[in-house]
């Protein structure tokens, strides 16, 4: 080979025989690596036949979240971060897969792609691409500990992941420039890199048979640190580089919308004879194979656990910790030696009120970069605590309230019958007196029940028939949904109510359901279709929206009030009604509308949701206080709700921190029924 | 190893009793019924009983319109089996015709090492069924039990007395009458409620219990009940506070509320 073309010399300054050495090396750690990856595979138990399912959907959430990352880089640091060492180590990985086919294979038919042009391009660009991996492991060092970000956990084996990459990426340039000072080529300064660190080492008149000694130890610890690394990757912390892939190519199984939850059975299509008595996870053995694969993408970023709102209230509850653990648990559990998987609860690997302090507001959903949704496992354990049956006081109570009641206040159906007399009065009728109405205007058991939210009905008749919509309530024979009874855990008690409210609507002929209560409409909308039932469900939000925007309802005075808008859960970021509640405010705001730090599907639970306003867990502070503060900063006279729960959370938190003087609380439409008049 | 027996009482549920508009007496026929609480604590006392020691737990109810599916919620919470009474002559039974019937049940049951009851009923709040058991059985009972810890020479039990607990021992078989202190009854899944219709309901004849015509006579016989009716004056004082409260304390000594 001539000199003159440039030229990839690989193993040039190795002794002869090298190459065949370093595949015999290789061998146990390639070994351990197909093994590490054939157990995790048995774990998680595949279906295989599952395998090319919704594959044109399933590969664009692939290329879209694992391999683009879409979801990594929504945040600066941690994004930039990630994709600099993911870049890096793909291009390094590249690099070498190319060198690989150049020696290994080309070689032996006289051909060779490492030559010319096309090499002096290769040495630049990886030389480059290994500056990105050093970078990234730069602002790793940054945010662990300059800025010390808090969600960032520290674990010994991360510290050897990094300590490993860092070493790569350094003895990479070393050896590049070491072979440059033994061996310099005119072509050298192309690797621009290598090519400064030969000059140190010119600089400092390195000696050459030292150099070469160096070289060849430094090479072989290269070698033994990547193929140490390569072998580790399914033990370790690593194996999210592959569970990711897998989790984004599986997350077609789950539903996307973390607002509807899996319908195990039917219970009235279910045998009590044969029926297996069984529901949710008590060990991780409950959970099906996607479940278990799910776990292991998680990298313990912390993500979900930093936009948990019982996290930041000082509840047991981290998302993060509980995904962690059930990880922890899944690998424990697998080897033989353990005996198997463990009762969750009875083993104290998870604490029952980690469970019961998420508010099911899906913030670590929307949160996880990789598709994990630590909600998920959290009502997985929530259905196999209630089946069991053996709960707190308080949420007994509920439970038993909605059988007995129907309402979750345990308020007998009587208590309301002034509420709806007045109603009447108003010129409100029923669907038995008008059942040609265009909506079923449903009142939501808090808005039945509660006095305070009982003025978002008001406000609401005023707007409809202000507009002159046709609608109509079902007055004495209106139940409810069910959703407090599905997110505590209690399927069948909510498919009762689920599957007596459609059998109703179904008498009625309803076709469009009108409700001001996301949760409510939440489950009309999400998850009552599993049920059989299948409406027109329209928020509150929505409906006045339409009503602004075509005129039927015009404001006749601004609201004299600077005005901030708290997004409900189960409305923003669970079914992404976002801009209408916007609109509605600055068509009505007369001093300005101002938005919270958090908004839209990053807003920040009440701390009512998900059953969470029946019962007590724990904590050190209260999402609705943290949340009204938030708010308070604003400068903003008013909050804006757009939910009966939020209403009254934010209502106690008023009087728990003493700003009832401070800032109103208003829901959307009495906002806009006040500037009708 | 114990076998429990649990006797379980089905009421109103006294939530949800209204009076009638003029008569005042409770419309009974309209409200839905359930099992007294107090007996749920017992059987929930059985439960853990059970789970600890091992053993059969036996729901057994007697009334005069016995609901199958009550009787399903209590098997779903773990009892083994029940045995059912129901008789329309035992609409107007007091505690002493429910503790007969009660015993001729359990007779039929077999063998048994301790009854538990609550420690009154949530209609009538007569706190006689479980001590009159024992009466019967001519074993010791103690009542107001809020702790129960089983040892091998009997059963150890705190009771809330007026002045503070007392921790008693009694032999068995015994009677035991628990408070809604002593725990939070679990709640059966609609699921596991389904699943206990396995689970058997002996129903038995009152005719078959052999009782006498004495036995089944109530000593306590109801003449009527009526709902309290507090019509409210609404009076309306306006003025400065210290009017006000001239105002009110007149009012308060005039209709004699007050002594001067």
């Amino acid at each position: 080979m001539s000199s003159d073309i440039p030229v990839r010399e690989t193993y040039r300054l190795m002794p002869p025989g090298t190459d065949v050495i370093m595949y015999i090396v290789l061998i146990p750690f390639a070994a351990l690596f197909l093994y590490g990856i054939y157990r995790r595979v048995r774990v998680y138990g595949i279906e295989w036949s599952e395998l090319f399912r919704d594959f044109p959907t399933r590969m664009g959430n692939l290329v879209r979240y694992a391999l683009l990352q879409r979801k990594v880089v929504r945040e600066k640091t941690a994004g930039v971060m990630h994709l600099l060492i993911y870049s890096g180590i793909i291009a390094l990985l590249i690099a070498t897969t190319l060198v690989f086919i150049d020696y290994d294979i080309l070689r032996n038919f006289n051909q060779s792609i490492l030559r010319g042009q096309f090499y002096l391009f290769y040495e630049a660009i990886f030389d480059f691409m290994g500056l990105l991996l050093l970078a990234g492991l730069t602002i790793l060092l940054y945010r662990r500990f300059i800025a010390r970000e808090r969600r960032l956990r520290w674990k010994d084996e991360y510290l050897l992941i990094f300590l490993g990459l860092f070493f790569l990426g350094i003895t990479g340039y070393i050896l590049e420039g070491l072979r440059l000072y033994i061996a310099p080529r005119p072509w050298g300064s192309w690797s621009f890199v290598g090519k400064a660190v030969s000059d140190l080492f010119a600089a400092l008149s390195l000696d050459l048979g030292a150099a070469l000694g160096t070289y060849r130890a430094l090479w072989w610890a290269h070698a033994i640190v990547t193929f140490t690394m390569v072998a580790l990757l399914p033990y370790s912390n690593l194996l999210h580089v592959l569970a990711t892939f897998g989790n984004a190519y599986f997350s077609t199984l789950r539903d996307p919308n973390p607002g509807k939850m899996p319908t195990p059975f039917r219970i009235d299509q279910l045998d009590p004879e044969t029926a297996e008595i069984k529901l949710g996870a008590r060990s991780v053995d409950d959970l099906n194979w996607r479940q278990r694969l799910g776990l292991d993408a998680c990298t313990d970023c912390g993500r979900c656990e930093a936009a948990c709102p019982a996290f930041a209230s000082g509840t047991p509850l981290s998302p993060r910790m509980i995904v962690q653990k059930l990880r922890e648990e899944m690998w424990y559990s697998k080897d033989k030696m353990n005996g198997g998987a463990r009762d969750l609860f009875a083993a104290g690997i998870i604490e029952e009120d980690e469970v019961w302090a998420c508010t099911t507001c899906a913030a670590c959903v929307e949160a996880c970069p990789v598709l994990i949704s630590p909600l998920e496992y959290i009502l997985e354990m929530r259905r196999a605590l209630t089946l069991e049956g053996k709960l707190d006081k308080r949420k007994t109570t509920m439970l038993t309230n909605l059988s007995r009641l129907y309402n979750p206040y345990g308020l007998p159906q009587h208590e309301r019958e002034q509420f709806l007399q007045e109603l009447r009065s108003m010129g409100v009728k029923t669907l038995a007196e008008n059942p040609e109405a265009e909506y079923l205007y449903w009142i939501g058991c808090a808005s039945s029940y509660d006095a305070r939210s009982r003025e978002i009905v008001r406000s609401m008749v005023k707007i409809l028939q202000a507009a002159g919509v046709n609608f109509a309530i079902l007055g004495e024979e209106e139940l409810c949904t069910g959703d407090p009874a599905r997110r505590i855990g209690e399927e069948g008690r909510f498919q009762e109510l689920a599957l007596t409210n459609i059998e109703l609507f179904k008498n009625y002929n309803v076709r469009k359901i009108l409700t001001h209560c996301p949760h409510c409409f939440n489950t009309f909308k999400n998850e009552y279709p599993d049920l059989g039932g299948s409406y027109t469900v329209i928020h509150h939000t929505q409906l006045i929206g339409e009503l602004l925007k075509s005129g039927r309802i015009k404001p006749k005075r601004p609201l004299a009030e600077k005005l901030t808008l708290h997004d409900s859960c189960y409305l923003g970021r669970i079914n992404g009604i976002i801009e209408e509640p916007r609109m509605i405010i600055n068509s009505v705001a007369g001093e300005g509308f101002v938005e919270m730090q958090r908004i839209g599907r990053r807003s920040f639970c009440c701390g009512a949701g998900g059953a969470n306003y029946w019962y007590e867990v724990k904590r050190e502070n209260r999402e609705s206080v943290i949340r009204l503060n938030e708010a308070m900063n604003t400068g903003a006279s008013t909050m804006v709700v757009e939910c009966p729960y939020c209403l009254q959370m934010f209502n106690d938190a008023t009087r728990i921190v003493g700003a009832e003087e401070k800032i109103r609380l208003k829901d959307i439409s009495e906002v806009v029924a006040e500037t009708l008049e | 190893m114990v076998d429990i027996i649990v006797c379980l009482k089905q009421t109103v549920d006294v939530n949800q009793v209204r009076p009638h508009p003029e008569t005042l007496e409770p419309q009974l026929g309209q409200a839905p019924r359930k099992i007294s609480d107090f007996d749920l604590n017992a059987l929930e006392e059985a439960l853990r009983i059970k789970e600890k020691h091992g053993g059969r737990v036996v729901a057994v109810c007697v009334g005069h319109d016995i609901q199958q599916l009550l009787i399903r919620e209590a098997l779903a919470m773990g009892a083994d089996e029940a045995y059912v009474v129901s008789d329309p002559m035992l609409e107007r039974a007091d505690g002493l015709v429910t503790a007969e019937v009660l015993a001729a049940l359990i007779r039929k049951v077999g063998r048994w090492d301790l009854i538990l009851c609550g420690e009154a009923s949530l209609d009538e709040s007569a706190y006689q069924t479980g001590p009159r058991l024992a009466e019967i059985f001519n074993i010791p009972h103690i009542t107001y039990a809020v702790r129960v810890e089983l040892e091998d020479s009997g059963v150890k039990v705190w009771k809330a007395m007026e002045g503070g607990i007392h921790v008693v021992k009694a032999s068995l078989p015994a009677v035991l009458a628990v408070g809604l202190e002593i725990n939070t009854p679990r709640l059966p899944s609609l699921l596991m409620i389904r699943a206990a219709s396995k689970k058997p309901i002996h129903e038995v004849k009152l005719s078959e219990l052999g009782l006498s015509e004495e036995q089944l006579t109530p000593a306590v016989e109801t003449l009527q009940v009526k709902a309290l009716k507090v019509e409210r004056r609404r009076i309306t004082l306006e003025g400065e506070p210290e009017e006000l409260a001239q105002k009110l304390a007149e009012i308060l000594v005039q209709e004699g509320l007050v002594k001067k």
